[in-house]
């Protein structure tokens, strides 16, 4: 059986047609961007090296703390946004009593489908100063009219409003085929031990979907720190730059401002930013992974 | 089972020898297509950019690829001109459009640093500046003295046609232009208000606005360029010299007449001359306002008395920028905000046909200044084009006309601005203020640092 | 059980708060459809939420006349089914190797091709079309496919590698003894257990290829013959006013063929599950 999954040439097989888009593609820009963020380099000139000297401006720069403290709020706000509605929906659309379980589960889809521009466009329709829900507060009699998407400090968390409401369909989707590849008959032993179906989901489906969670947690912590956007365009990330991330830094530096090098800077630490997070991910997810292997070899040898 | 794996391999195959059944006759189908479409009707004009040509056998048909704006009137229509005029002088030439993206240059710069720079490119004072490094912009002084460029050009507009090293980068097709402060007129004799003079009249046009629920000024702050327009509008009247003064260095932000324009302005905010979304409001809803008399007053160009015409018609004119006290007032009457910038055609020297692109640059920046002076009733180009309007130049032009003579100053557009680094600063800092979540004290501090 | 009145309103709670969640998902579609039938007045001031009347259709008109609709619909359909095709290929492949089998260094390679999400497409821009120049694919469609494939690629492994892992590894055993080679055993057995997921990246990988704009800017916005449909809109966008309407309908326009391949493909995530169930069973 080792000999069996361990077949040389068919891993090198499988392994090669990504592999070889991704080292062109993918990998050899990205040393790139590293080896340019230690120089002064416009985009068209001969870069000279510069050493640390990006990093070290970039570290002094204010808006350097405002875009990571703009990405920490924006990963939380939509991680956990995106994956409590997204359980919870794909729950309930997986539940066969549901009615028009099929209709929701296409309407829940509905905004990953669009542009980012739609879904920006409206919601700054709805959020802007005489927008719709400003009226709406009105309508009610409540002076809470706030100006949303102009707030120093408020703005992010509108904005990681807007991307995680978006995006939040993606997961469910994503759980929803998780949950369907869990065999019936499990929930069926759930039935019989009298378990209700929200246990039963408790017990097996979220257990079962560790590994789709896991990734879940990674592509929406990840996006949180990539965000860009939604800030471009709601927001153009103002007001004086309260609402930038790093890539919104990367951008501003390399197009408005002539200097490459400084802003491929600002994507580097944000690639380190996502590496951490996703070995830390792994990190926290290890231990449970090994038990189940353990378990399942202990399984295998009683067997 | 295996007959579904089956047809899944050959499902791959069908779409994977599609496309490449596809990119293989991707080049032959283009030379093709040219040779079928060409009506003259000027829709067909924007069709020329979806017939790409090389130099085909067939005559000596050249192509050249030009990257120019092409979406609302003030665009269309001098290209659609330009484009139509360059058929009768220059047959065998064909353009290739693309359509500039508004996106701070992000897509030329990107085109230059992987070599496929257009033949032909409308190129910022940034860009010229920037290309000039890498020598990806054509010294156009000869071809300019050659076409009669030069014996065109307003003596205004010198300037803006020669960079700093006094060669010529590009060819300018827009004059000096001016920021105009502008209002509506029937708006202001309804509620009883006196064009503002000094701050203070201002100040009690934005409580009598207000009361009656019309936005004083609308801004479109989302674009740093107005927000740093609606500083300078002030800021001049205490330093005619404005940011121009600040981008070149001559002055600095913590002089006493900046500081003072930036408290200004911190009081004109806290007191609502603009609304209160003014930093997330884009073009199109800040105008949509002021034209539909949501909002007294709008910042923007010279460019806008077409669009502002056709609109409101006798209801709107530009004012002078209110100062601080009537003297004042009166003395800065010959200042203005705004100005030319170094900006306009530029040409790939790595061009195969560099020359002849070079000569077709002039063209069109030629055409460009005719079609803007007869259809969109804008003198206030770079070249002297000898022809008359379609029609009368608006009111507000012909006023902005009578008192070209007397402004003494002029400042920049933030695209005229040479220090990119001040720039980017002037633009956020000013939006900051805009806000009002921002502090004039901050403001002078942080823009003093990318000075 | 004891407080089965209580849960029950509740659970109408519940479903309401289900319905009225999926009629808010849905109401961009309207809200877009209404945008793309108004001037840019109606958008901003007179009626941006209501129905549109008069119908402007000329911004239809306007965008059908402003381009060639038909070939940059062809283009954008051409790319984006290639790019799923060859993402779904190399991804299937790369994330069973890497899951399932065994050999040294397998953490590490699936890792590392996770480095691919992190990086946003603006930084990479530059060197990205260099090798797209040096594999001389300027000017044709796979200058796009291949960058798009690289950009998919990390995320799809990602997603495959998950479903992979919750597969019970006695299938390969079971198959093993049969006699069956390790590509019969994956394509056969493994591979349709996983179509739940695949037809989900078909989906996503599908809508990301499709509305793709800054990468097909910069390599095919100068080649009229290759140009996709995001590149669109750039004909409504002025260097200050834009023309919303016209810019609706082209969304529109974009718009539609993403939605029918989502419901085609959301049908087939319910019956790829009776394949797979089938299977198992």
């Amino acid at each position: 059986m080792k000999k069996y999954m361990g077949n040389k040439l068919a891993i090198f097989l499988f392994v090669v047609p990504a592999l070889a888009v991704f080292l062109i593609f993918d990998f050899i820009p990205i040393i790139q961007v590293f080896a340019y963020s230690f120089t002064d380099w416009n985009g068209l000139t001969i870069p000279n090296f510069t050493g640390l000297k990006n990093y070290l401006e970039l570290f002094g720069d204010r808006v350097f703390y405002t875009s990571n403290r703009n990405q920490l709020i924006f990963a939380v706000i939509i991680t956990v946004y995106q994956m409590f509605f997204a359980t919870v929906f794909a729950i309930t659309i997986s539940d066969k009593k549901m009615k028009g379980r099929k209709f929701l589960r296409v309407a829940y889809f509905i905004p990953v489908i669009l542009s980012v521009t739609v879904v920006c466009q409206l919601w700054g329709a709805i959020l802007s100063g005489e927008g719709l829900l400003n009226k709406l507060f009105e309508a009610f009699g409540s002076d809470f009219r706030q100006n949303w998407l102009g707030d120093r400090y408020k703005a992010i968390y509108v904005i990681a409003f807007v991307n995680a409401w978006q995006w939040m369909g993606y997961q469910f989707a994503l759980i929803v085929a998780g949950i369907k590849s869990i065999p019936s008959d499990y929930y069926e032993a759930a039935r019989i031990d009298g378990c209700s179906n929200v246990k039963a989901h408790m017990k097996i489906t979220i257990p079962l979907l560790a590994e789709t969670y896991k990734f879940c947690l990674i592509i929406s912590l990840t996006g949180g720190i990539k965000a860009f956007t939604e800030m471009n365009i709601l927001t153009g990330g103002g007001p004086n730059k309260s609402t930038f991330t790093l890539t919104y830094m990367m951008y501003n530096a390399a197009f408005k401002k002539s200097n490459y090098g400084y802003g491929l800077a600002a994507a580097s630490i944000m690639v380190i930013e996502c590496m951490l997070i996703m070995l830390v991910i792994n990190f926290i997810f290890r231990e449970k992974d090994q038990k189940k292997e353990e378990e399942r070899s202990r399984r295998k040898r009683s067997a | 089972m295996k007959k579904k794996l089956v047809s899944a391999i050959a499902c791959m195959t069908v779409a994977a020898s599609t496309l490449v059944g596809c990119t293989g006759s991707s080049a032959p189908a283009d030379t093709a297509a040219p040779a079928e479409t060409q009506t003259e009707t000027p829709a067909a004009e924007t069709k020329t950019e979806e017939t790409k040509t090389e130099e085909t056998a067939s005559g000596d048909k050249v192509t050249l690829s030009i990257y120019t704006q092409y979406a609302d009137d003030d665009t269309k229509v001098p290209y659609d001109y330009a484009v139509e005029q360059l058929k009768e002088a220059y047959p065998n030439v064909e353009l290739n459009l693309i359509v500039q993206a508004q996106d701070d240059g992000q897509t030329l710069k990107t085109l230059a640093a992987t070599g496929q720079l257009p033949d032909i490119y409308q190129a910022s004072t940034d860009l010229i500046n920037t290309f000039r490094e890498s020598n990806q912009i054509m010294v156009l002084n000869d071809v300019a003295q050659s076409t009669g460029f030069l014996d065109k050009l307003y003596d205004a507009n010198k300037d803006l046609a020669y960079a700093e090293d006094g060669n010529i980068y590009a060819f300018p097709f827009s004059g000096q232009e001016y920021v105009l402060w502008y209002y509506n007129k029937a708006l202001f004799e309804e509620n009883g208000l006196e064009v503002p003079k000094t701050y203070d009249d201002l100040l009690n046009c934005i409580e009598v606005f207000k009361g009656k629920g019309i936005t004083p000024l609308a801004l479109f702050g989302q674009e740093g360029w107005n927000t740093a327009a609606a500083y300078d509008v002030i800021a001049t009247r205490y330093a005619t010299g404005g940011i121009k003064a600040l981008d070149e260095g001559t002055a600095s932000v913590t002089d006493e007449g900046y500081v003072e324009a930036a408290k200004m302005m911190e009081k004109l905010v806290a007191a609502g001359l603009y609304q209160e979304d003014a930093t997330t409001t884009n073009y199109d809803q800040a105008s949509q306002k002021f034209l539909s008399g949501e909002a007294a007053m709008f910042i923007n160009g010279q460019w806008y008395i077409e669009d502002a015409t056709k609109e409101l018609g006798d209801n709107v004119d530009w004012m002078f920028y209110p100062a601080a006290d009537e003297a004042s007032y009166e003395a800065g009457k010959a200042a203005f905000s705004g100005g030319g910038s170094a900006s306009g055609f530029a040409v790939n020297p790595d061009s195969e046909n560099a020359a002849l692109a070079a000569e077709v640059a002039e063209f069109i920046t030629e055409k460009y200044c005719e079609a803007k002076v007869m259809y969109r009733h804008n003198p206030l180009v770079a070249l002297d084009t000898g022809k008359e309007p379609d029609s009368e130049y608006p009111a507000m032009m012909k006023k902005l006309s009578d008192t070209l003579p007397t402004i003494t100053s002029t400042t920049k557009f933030t695209w005229g601005l040479t220090n990119s680094t001040f720039n980017d600063a002037i633009q956020s800092e000013s939006q900051g203020l805009v806000s009002g979540q921002f502090t004039a004290d901050e403001f002078v501090e942080n823009v003093a640092d990318a000075q | 059980m004891h407080n089965e009145g209580k849960k029950s309103i509740l659970h109408y709670v519940f479903v309401a708060f289900c319905w009225i969640y999926a009629a808010f998902s849905l109401y961009p579609l309207i809200w877009m459809l209404f945008y793309s039938f108004k001037t840019n007045q109606e958008i901003f001031v007179t009626n941006p939420f209501g129905f549109p009347w008069p119908l402007h259709y000329e911004n239809y008109i306007t965008a059908w006349t402003k381009y060639d609709v038909p070939l940059y619909f062809l283009n954008s359909l051409l790319v984006s089914v290639g790019t799923v095709a060859l993402t779904i290929f190399c991804a299937l492949l790369f994330s069973y190797a890497t899951s399932r089998m065994v050999w040294k260094g397998r953490t590490f390679t699936r890792l590392f091709l996770g480095l691919g999400m992190f990086i946003p497409v603006q930084a990479i821009m530059i060197p990205v079309v260099k090798v797209v120049q040096n594999f001389h694919l300027m000017g044709t469609r796979w200058s796009l496919i291949f960058p798009y494939i690289a950009i998919n690629l990390a995320f799809s492994c990602m997603v495959y590698y998950g479903f992979f892992k919750g597969i019970p590894m006695e299938l390969e055993e079971a198959a093993c003894m049969d006699g069956a080679t390790i590509y019969q055993t994956f394509f056969m057995i493994i591979e349709p257990l996983v179509r739940p997921a695949t037809v989900t990246l078909i989906i996503y990988i599908f809508l990301n290829a499709w509305n793709e704009f800054i990468l097909a800017n910069v390599v095919v916005g100068s080649i009229p013959a290759l140009k996709t449909l995001p590149l669109g809109v750039l004909f409504f966008q002025g260097e200050f006013t834009t023309d919303w309407g016209g810019m609706g309908a082209t969304m529109v326009i974009a718009s539609f063929p993403a939605i029918i391949v989502y419901s085609i493909f959301s049908e087939q995530v319910e019956s790829a599950m009776t394949i797979g169930g089938a299977v198992k069973g």
